[in-house]
């Protein structure tokens, strides 16, 4: 197509070398050059910016009594109330903590195993093996988490479920636990759950990075005599770096997002104070009590901390030198 | 070539704008659509040209049908024309709600349930005094004695709720509300022995789980209860229950003084929390009490070896037929009246009631009002309600000599067959519609459930073993008769959204849930000090408060203010 147009490096006046433009006039020149891939991108600066910058008008929601169908000049303004009884609410420290443990565990333990089997299921000779491995480990992901948490919530059970039973015949616990019924081992449990469920649909993206490494340096090092581990660690590992820290920086920006029906479907009176998280907690408050205003409050808080996270992520891998998102 | 990709993107962008904009054509040529229907349909007192109204309901999912299929749909549509789209709830009713509300889409009948406040806040809905002065005669005389009950305080009605009592009220004679039950074969095999106290109750269950800790070789789970989500409730209220009060709520409503009073942290609280947690020590506890969710509860009560437990009838209907199903009469439960003390009432049989903040209105969007008010008045007479309640004549019940309306087995069991109540519309309109209760003018009651002559003819030979071994008709009789409180129940009463008192409503049921846990489960030298620690945390919350709104609503409607 129309390649040439946008790859001149080469100055057109080699005699007289004009001073190269720069600031706005670069930015114009750059213009011209790309517009056709200006002009593509178009429609979808446009789609972003009514689907994802328009509705931010809603965030006044936050400084008012919202009441739904009324236009915005007949709302009460509230000022910041709404954040007053998110910040000053004893029980809020505790959903945070809670959301914030949650995820940090979910981030960490999906990283690491999402990344060992997608570098166990690449070391697999045997290619139907792998297929086979590869469906069973992604399947639960397909499931819904209601259906999900009922099978964690039968095999946790104290009558008949798996993991007490196999506990017990391995003679590692004397009496079948009340896993649900333990706050403390709620976390647990939802981390657990959560490797489940997206350990094999997880490792994709790291099974395709992984088949971007040029096969050569395995052959180079096999010839200068690495060993398996020592291929892993040298050659397959430092190839994912890149993907693995964008999607290090891209998950961070979601830390406050430790799921949602996980967590409401397990929780139970018992386990509640380590289960209720940020979510639950702006439905239970906001959305079912008909309280838009701190639902969207709780929102914009989110989004302030996800944005910290990102930023913050993002600086500390250009100071490393890795890839980055921006 | 550049030109080609240009002419190609900008159509492409205008298609998107087109999309967009035709969507919104579409949306507006329908309501034109219906506006030239409409204007031809004006001028006649009762127009019966077919016409169709969407209907929304947001208390319950359903099937989501066009009323005419239905048979008792096709004879009102017969005489009324009027056809309506049912949609039912998917989701949230808040959320659903607050969309239809923020958009101004209305359907033109709208069920909002407990979000009602939203729609009448937002003007959703017409005032129908006018309506139902020119067009409801029937609905008016029914409903006569409630009107004040549903008149907003400026003076209209803006929905229909379902229900009014005419004539003569009659108490159910099956418990389908809460009760204390137990696994009958326990009773029989120590000879129908009277129990009214909890002291008793589980006396008996745990003398019977020592001599038989198996069923089926599976162990017994003497006491068990429910205490899913938002179904909490039916574990938190029973010391309400055993002090001698019906369910009003969170609260106990003093019969003289008319004062409303929290019973969460109560005496009463504690001896029944106390008991429990004895209960626990001797392992005959459900073990899984606060971690089962519903089905597993189900479940339980389906596999014929929980012993006892306390619950409200309607909510495991499931488990009951199960066990009707199971062939074993002796594992089915039966309920009793228990209260604490010897001399306590038990008041566990509902007051005859009426929901006066839940119903069904008429939005701004509906063209014609006057015609769904023409059709739910041809609803609320006497003999299309009893198409709805009873079936056809000859069909789904017979009438004997006096008049008087009986089922005989197999009409009994067409009544029940969920495939023919669909197609006949008895399943459609038996609730969420105007609705009559109590009984007929000709003395039928409205309900065929509280027919003494049906519910008789519903019991199997073993039900009737335990009627006639403690002398009673119904198991109803089992219960006081409700005392008369004029303001039942007081939980109906309109809680403002966001209000302090819905906040308090939200943050107790949070203390509650994780205290009483706490507290049943605790070893018994710690039970009072977990009592002492709820009990401080709760009264941290302004009970007053909340106590001093509950008095207020039940002391206007005692004055006849609602």
């Amino acid at each position: 197509m129309s390649l040439q147009q946008t790859t001149t490096p080469v100055a057109p006046n080699p005699i007289k070398p004009k001073v190269k433009p720069t600031g706005f006039k670069l930015f114009i020149k750059k213009c011209k050059e790309q517009k056709v891939l200006l002009l593509m991108s178009l429609p979808f600066l446009i789609w972003l910016f009514i689907f994802r910058y328009v509705p931010l008008y809603g965030w006044t929601m936050a400084f008012q009594d919202f009441k739904p169908a009324r236009p915005i000049f007949d709302q009460e303004w509230a000022g910041l109330e709404h954040f007053e009884f998110l910040f000053t609410n004893a029980r809020f420290f505790e959903v945070l903590r809670n959301t914030l443990a949650m995820s940090l565990i979910n981030l960490v333990l999906g990283f690491i195993t999402a990344i060992g089997l997608a570098v166990l299921l690449n070391e697999l000779r045997n290619l139907s093996f792998k297929r086979i491995v590869q469906t069973i480990s992604y399947m639960p992901h397909f499931l819904s988490w209601v259906v999900a948490a009922s099978i964690v919530s039968y095999a946790l059970s104290m009558e008949n479920g798996i993991i007490n039973i196999v506990l017990m015949k391995l003679n590692l616990i004397s009496e079948p636990i009340l896993w649900l019924g333990v706050g403390e081992y709620f976390w647990g449990i939802i981390g657990g759950a959560d490797v489940w469920k997206n350990v094999g649909w997880n490792s994709i993206i790291y099974l395709a990075a992984i088949a971007m490494i040029d096969t050569e340096q395995y052959e180079a090092a096999e010839i200068d005599g690495a060993s398996r581990l020592q291929r892993i660690w040298y050659i397959t590992l430092p190839g994912m770096k890149p993907v693995i820290v964008i999607l290090l920086i891209m998950n961070l920006g979601y830390i406050l997002e430790s799921g949602f029906e996980a967590q409401y479907l397990l929780m139970n009176p018992m386990n509640m104070d380590f289960a209720e998280n940020l979510d639950i907690f702006v439905l239970r408050y906001g959305i079912s009590m008909g309280n838009f205003s701190l639902a969207t409050a709780a929102g914009i808080f989110k989004t302030v901390v996800s944005f910290i996270f990102l930023f913050s992520a993002n600086a500390i891998a250009k100071r490393l030198g890795e890839a980055r998102l921006f | 070539m550049l030109k080609r990709v240009l002419v190609l993107f900008v159509s492409l962008l205008f298609l998107f704008v087109f999309a967009a904009c035709s969507s919104d054509e579409d949306a507006s040529s329908t309501n034109d659509g219906a506006e030239a229907d409409d204007t031809t349909s004006e001028g006649t007192e009762i127009d019966t040209t077919p016409v169709t109204y969407t209907f929304f309901n947001a208390a319950s999912p359903g099937k989501d049908i066009d009323t005419n299929t239905t048979r008792i749909g096709k004879i009102l549509e017969e005489k009324t024309g009027v056809n309506f789209k049912l949609e039912h709830i998917v989701g949230d009713m808040n959320t659903k709600i607050g969309v239809m509300v923020a958009s101004g889409d209305y359907p033109d009948v709208v069920i909002p349930d407990a979000a009602i406040d939203t729609m009448l806040d937002a003007g959703a809905f017409i005032p129908l005094n006018d309506l139902l002065e020119e067009h409801g005669p029937d609905l008016l005389e029914a409903y006569g004695d409630y009107l004040d009950q549903f008149t907003m305080d400026d003076g209209n009605i803006y929905y229909i709720p379902f229900g009014a009592t005419v004539n003569e009220h009659i108490p159910n004679p099956n418990i389908d509300q809460g009760a204390f039950w137990i696994q009958r074969g326990i009773l029989k095999e120590y000879g129908f022995p009277e129990i009214k106290t909890l002291d008793e109750y589980f006396d008996i269950i745990e003398r019977y789980a020592e001599e038989n800790p198996q069923i089926d070789g599976m162990n017994v789970i003497p006491f068990t209860g429910l205490t899913y989500d938002w179904r909490f409730f039916a574990f938190s209220n029973a010391p309400n229950h055993l002090a001698g009060y019906p369910n009003d709520g969170g609260v106990m409503i003093d019969m003289e003084t008319h004062e409303a009073s929290v019973y969460a942290d109560s005496d009463y609280a504690k001896r029944y929390l106390k008991k429990l947690n004895e209960l626990n020590e001797k392992g005959l506890l459900d073990r899984e009490l606060f971690v089962a969710n519903y089905d597993e509860y189900l479940a339980k009560l389906s596999s014929g070896r929980v012993l006892g437990f306390f619950d409200y009838g309607w909510q495991f209907g499931d488990a009951r037929n199960a066990l009707r199903d199971a062939g074993n009469p002796d594992r089915e439960f039966m309920a009793l009246p228990i209260v604490l003390d010897e001399d306590i009432k038990d008041q566990y049989l509902d007051p005859p009631a009426f929901t006066g903040n839940r119903g069904a209105g008429i939005t701004v969007n509906a063209e014609n009002p006057e015609r769904i008010i023409q059709f739910w008045n041809e609803l609320i007479k006497e003999e299309n309600q009893k198409l709805v309640l009873w079936g056809f004549e000859g069909e789904h019940y017979s009438v004997d000599e006096n008049g008087l309306f009986y089922r005989t087995q197999e009409q009994i069991e067409l009544a029940e067959n969920e495939d023919d109540r669909e197609e006949t519309g008895m399943k459609t309109f038996e609730w969420n519609w105007p609705r009559l209760n109590g009984t007929f003018s000709d003395g039928n009651a409205v309900e065929p459930r509280r027919q003494p002559e049906v519910a008789l003819a519903s019991y199997t030979d073993d039900d009737r073993e335990y009627l006639e071994a403690y002398g009673v008709q119904t198991f109803a009789q089992l219960f006081s008769d409700p005392d008369e409180r004029p303001w039942y129940p007081a939980w109906s009463a309109n809680i403002e959204q966001g209000s302090d008192v819905q906040i308090f409503e939200q943050k107790s049921d949070e203390i509650v849930r994780r205290h009483y846990a706490r507290i049943v489960l605790a070893e018994p030298g710690d039970f009072e000090k977990e009592w002492d620690d709820f009990v401080a945390e709760y009264r941290k919350l302004d009970v007053d408060a909340y106590e001093d709104f509950f008095t207020k609503v039940v002391q206007a409607r005692v004055r006849g203010e609602w």
